[in-house]
């Protein structure tokens, strides 16, 4: 049987040859090696048997045994990164070195090596970026956005609705509505905020739109000695606001997606920030027209002044809070909006303060100011310059990949 | 599936009753930490887990001074995993490996009650099993690449950079996933040098490595290497690569512990047949690839000692550049008792009988076996076919079963005694539990011999298991079946039913060449699998490490001040030393921590020892005599 291996292997080539040195350098125990000699032996009569069928296609594979290898695991040849992975997946498939050892070679290591130098790898195919696909807008959230700007609207209608006491428990209840639809409308959707929203951001964030509501008038008051009794309500600029949600997080939708978009098919983070602070300032000129549109609107259906300036630096200043909470720079915010509300705190004590002998003095800035360009400029000046701030360090920080990672590459 | 690893840590800690253990444990995901906690033995001082999972709590901001750090930190590790990355990966044997980043163990689930710390004086001078060196050492002219290069060292002191930061300003998480990282890996890809698929680095790309990489470094974030964490310890014990030898790593390169790694699966390839599947970019491969083979190298080149769980493992060590000098195999450890009486009985099962066991998926191949058997039916009409397990898994699987049924039907019809009998598949597909096979002992019992026909396999347990039932085995030649079975039974090609049923027609014929095989293989199991021998080889390693290398640290009294003469100048000596008393320190005997950090396959356990100084000086020095390897700091 060995005699005629020796010849089959000189005339056909690699695989009898291998298990002739094998025989030969056999170690283990007798019993292994009678095992595997039988086993061998059956093998290989099935193999002469196919020679003498298929002779050409054996002589062939004979010559270059690893060609054929390769053209098995084409794809894992051609997508390997370094020898190591083609012999991990080799293995993986089943090859051991005593496989390799039929394609000469010592060990899987070394057929791993060859397989990677030979396989062709003509210019790297650069793969096309996968197309995410966008995510259309689910209903949940567009349904989510709309609410609060629904539930202002009736508590809006209500409030003129009805007169005296009732008037002031629709206002109350209202207001409760609007908190409670606007946190289920953030806890979803675009304008969802990966982290816990801080306590401070949260209380700066409710004192602006509070004031935005009843501080105008507040301040008119106690420069002319009030207040007595109740001050007039501004709710236009709420409901004007709580219409904007909707668009806010349409806006914010449209720039998560695509800012992905660009970031998938950008080479660079020099072009990602070229692509995208384009984009953000699009996206944030868009919804400072839709709000100032929605926010004539409600003036116009109300009859009260729409207070653009006010309320408009107010809605672009939430917007990029929590455009930049929302993509994991949260912590700016809190103490830019800490500082607008402090500013307009500040006005109104100044205000209040100016009364008591002596510290009139108090009270000049604002007057001036009031007597200038009416109580809106109070918070119009205070939002807008820490819109302006959040605008600047928006388009440093939001203009970086790592605001865009997704989840799953964070999580 | 991560049961194996926890029950081998489970049973080492509990078996060497003589060491006391701290358990370091990493969680890879929320349902490990709800399985909650089992009792713990004595010996076991305390258990700290962290998770890997999740990143909560280490968000701390830097101030400008430690942005700085990091910033340079960083960059020297991107720069070092880009440079020459992949123009060395070519076919340098030191540069690739991998140890795991991100998978985490299943450390929470093996924790109770920590208990008192028993103190076994590590008494006497072992028995010392001959070591189980030099087994199957294959490729034995490729050695292993000593010198160090140059992006090697960088990316070791970056490493430690970045981990001293962490130590001196707390959590990394935050800063891994800043801009500041963003923006220092794409410097290092475009840097001239760097590897071509490096070079085409894309933001998605790059985002997905430091994301990576950010979970991967989150050991680098605990508090465990303080003082009274593991740089109280005297070895400490990294059961697999990836985060637990990287917890081991710090722990030596901070406080001098020495480093066992165990590996039974080897962490880089695991990681690389994770890669492939996860990170379809090219670029992305290429850095995590580099990532984790330098990651590799410098365990293996801290270590004290590496134990492979078989030739496999260490092959793919030796490939990363581990040291041959440092590579012990120690086989894992089988429970052999519930195989007991049938390996020992001499009744023979249905002479006609094979037997299939495990767990039922396509790398089995059982579609080649049921052609083997349906030639060993045109020669033996009276041989039957039991494939006793279940499918595993997934779709897949059940899939599998279900062909693997249809092709059972179709190459063998029912057939009956007689004309009046009822008819009988000879090919029998029966679940583990079932009533004619109650357990696994039974099921190897039923067949006279046993098949494995896998045409990928890691270390064969079903074929250990078939082993201690005294079983001749056929099995195909693929993973570690032939290191096991070493000539205890027939082995043939994979992919190969002629051969197969050629095979086992063989021995379906000579009950006495079974007789013989199977106690031979029954023999050899004994010897090699068994728990027993796989808890006194760590035990004999833990002393020959903690011999070599003790910890040298000032003796301190109760409230924290340096005792003078608080360690004999003869605890140094080396040579034996009898009497270890305990007089010489207040605590006697040896401490060892094991950090449970189990993956799927690989256990993963970091177990590292503590002695008091004496007395562990003390044993060390005894327990030297018996080992060779040099490389000690005496």
């Amino acid at each position: 049987m060995r005699t005629q291996g020796t010849e089959e292997a000189r005339t056909q080539g690699t695989e009898d040859a291998r298990e002739v040195v094998d025989e030969a350098g056999g170690s283990g125990s007798s019993v292994e090696v009678s095992a595997r000699t039988e086993v061998r032996a059956t093998q290989r009569d099935g193999r002469q048997d196919r020679r003498e069928r298929r002779p050409d296609g054996a002589r062939r594979r004979a010559v270059d045994p690893v060609k054929g290898l390769m053209h098995q695991h084409r794809e894992l040849c051609e997508r390997a990164i370094d020898p190591l992975e083609i012999a991990a997946g080799l293995e993986a498939h089943g090859v051991t070195d005593r496989t390799a050892a039929r394609f000469r070679h010592r060990d899987v290591f070394s057929l791993a090596e060859e397989m990677y130098a030979r396989v062709p790898r003509a210019g790297e195919p650069a793969e096309p970026p996968e197309t995410r696909g966008t995510p259309e807008p689910r209903a949940a959230w567009v349904a989510t956005a709309l609410l609060p700007g629904a539930v202002c609207g009736l508590a809006v209608a209500g409030m003129h609705a009805l007169g005296g006491n009732l008037r002031l428990v629709a206002g109350i209840f209202g207001a409760i509505a609007v908190t409670a639809a606007l946190c289920v409308a953030l806890r979803h959707g675009p304008l969802h905020t990966p982290g816990r929203t801080g306590t401070a951001t949260r209380a700066w964030t409710g004192w602006l739109i509070l004031y935005a509501v009843c501080g105008d008038g507040l301040l008119a008051a106690a420069l002319a000695g009030g207040p007595d009794g109740p001050w007039p309500l501004a709710t236009a600029p709420a409901l004007g606001l709580a219409l904007a949600v909707a668009p806010a997080a349409w806006c914010a939708y449209l720039f998560a997606t695509k800012a992905r978009s660009r970031l998938a098919v950008s080479r660079g983070l020099a072009e990602l920030r070229a692509a995208v602070r384009p984009l953000l300032l699009g996206v944030f000129a868009m919804f400072l027209t839709v709000l100032a549109i929605l926010l004539g609107l409600s003036g116009a259906v109300l009859g009260e002044d729409a207070a653009y300036a006010g309320a408009g630096a107010l809605g672009a200043l939430l917007l990029l809070g929590r455009l930049l909470a929302a993509h994991g720079a949260g912590h700016v915010q809190a103490a830019v909006l800490g500082a607008a509300a402090g500013a307009e705190m500040l006005a109104l004590a100044s205000a209040f303060a100016g009364r008591l002998p002596g510290f009139s003095v108090l009270a000049v800035p604002v007057e001036a100011a009031v007597d200038a360009g009416g109580p809106g400029l109070v918070p119009a000046a205070a939002c807008g310059a820490a819109a302006l701030v959040l605008l600047v360090h928006a388009v440093r920080r939001l203009a970086c990949a790592s605001a865009h990672a997704t989840p799953e590459d964070a999580s | 599936m991560s049961g194996d690893a926890r029950l081998w840590c489970d049973r080492l800690v509990r078996g060497l009753g003589q060491h006391e253990f701290d358990v370091y444990a990493f969680s890879r995901s929320r349902q490990q930490e709800d399985e909650g906690w089992i009792a713990l033995p004595p010996q076991v001082n305390r258990v700290r887990t962290a998770s890997l999972w999740s990143a909560d709590g280490e968000g701390v901001a830097y101030g400008r001074r430690a942005r700085r750090r990091f910033a340079e930190a960083y960059g020297e590790l991107a720069a070092a995993l880009c440079a020459g990355g992949a123009g060395a990966a070519g076919a340098r044997a030191g540069g690739v490996g991998s140890a795991g980043g991100a998978q985490g163990a299943r450390g929470a689930r093996g924790h109770g009650g920590a208990g008192v710390s028993a103190d076994g004086s590590a008494d006497g001078t072992p028995k010392v099993p001959a070591p189980r060196s030099g087994r199957g050492s294959v490729d034995a002219s490729e050695g292993a690449d000593m010198c160090v290069g140059a992006e090697e060292d960088r990316f070791c002191s970056a490493l430690y950079g970045l981990a001293e930061l962490a130590r001196d300003e707390g959590g990394l998480a935050t800063a891994l996933r800043s801009e500041t990282a963003v923006q220092a890996l794409e410097r290092a890809c475009r840097a001239p040098g760097a590897p071509r698929a490096a070079q085409l680095a894309r933001v998605p790309d790059l985002l997905a490595v430091t994301a990576y990489l950010e979970r991967a470094l989150r050991p680098l974030s605990l508090d465990w290497y303080e003082d009274d964490g593991l740089g109280s310890v005297d070895l400490c014990h990294a059961t697999s690569g990836g985060a637990a030898a990287l917890a081991g790593l710090l722990a030596k390169e901070f406080a001098g512990v020495p480093l066992l790694v165990t590996e039974y699966g080897v962490q880089l390839r695991a990681n690389y047949l994770a890669a492939a599947e996860e990170y379809p970019s090219a670029p992305v491969r290429t850095l995590l690839a580099a990532f984790h083979g330098r990651l590799a190298a410098e365990v293996y080149r801290k270590a004290t000692l590496i134990t492979p769980g078989n030739t496999h493992a260490r092959r793919w060590q030796e490939r990363c550049g581990a040291d041959r000098a440092k590579l012990r195999t120690v086989y894992p450890g089988m429970e052999a008792s519930q195989f007991a009486e049938v390996g020992e009985s001499t009744e023979c099962a249905d002479p006609g009988t094979l037997v299939w066991v495990g767990r039922i998926e396509p790398g089995k191949d059982l579609v080649s076996l049921l052609h083997a058997f349906a030639e060993i039916r045109k020669d033996e009409p009276k041989a039957r076919l039991r494939i006793v397990g279940a499918p595993a898994d997934g779709a897949e699987a059940a899939t599998y079963l279900a062909q693997c049924r249809a092709l059972a039907a179709q190459l063998f019809p029912d057939e009956a005694e007689g004309v009046h009998a009822v008819g009988d598949n000879p090919v029998s597909f029966e679940e583990l539990g079932a009533p004619e096979v109650p357990d696994l002992a039974e099921a190897y019992a039923a067949g006279s011999v046993v098949v494995l026909s896998s045409v990928v396999e890691g270390f064969p347990i079903g074929l250990v298991e078939a082993m201690f039932c005294g079983r001749a085995t056929v099995s195909t030649d693929v993973g570690a079946v032939v290191e096991v079975i070493g000539g205890t039974g027939l082995v043939v090609p994979p992919r190969n039913p002629r051969a197969l049923a050629e095979a086992c027609l063989a021995l379906l014929r000579d009950p006495e060449r079974r007789a013989r095989l199977g106690a031979a293989a029954r023999a050899r199991a004994l010897e090699l699998f068994t728990v027993e021998q796989n808890i006194a080889a760590f035990g004999s390693l833990y002393l020959e490490i903690v011999s070599h290398c003790p910890v040298r640290r000032e003796a301190v009294d109760d409230t924290g001040e340096p005792l003078p003469f608080g360690v004999p100048p003869e605890a140094h000596v080396p040579g034996t030393w009898t009497a270890a008393s305990e007089t010489t320190t207040g605590r006697s005997g040896e401490r060892r921590a094991v950090e449970p950090a189990s993956a799927r396959t690989a256990p993963r356990w970091v177990t590292p020892t503590k002695a008091g100084a004496g007395a562990g000086a003390g044993s060390a020095a005894g327990a030297r005599a018996a080992f060779v390897p040099g490389e000690g700091a005496l």
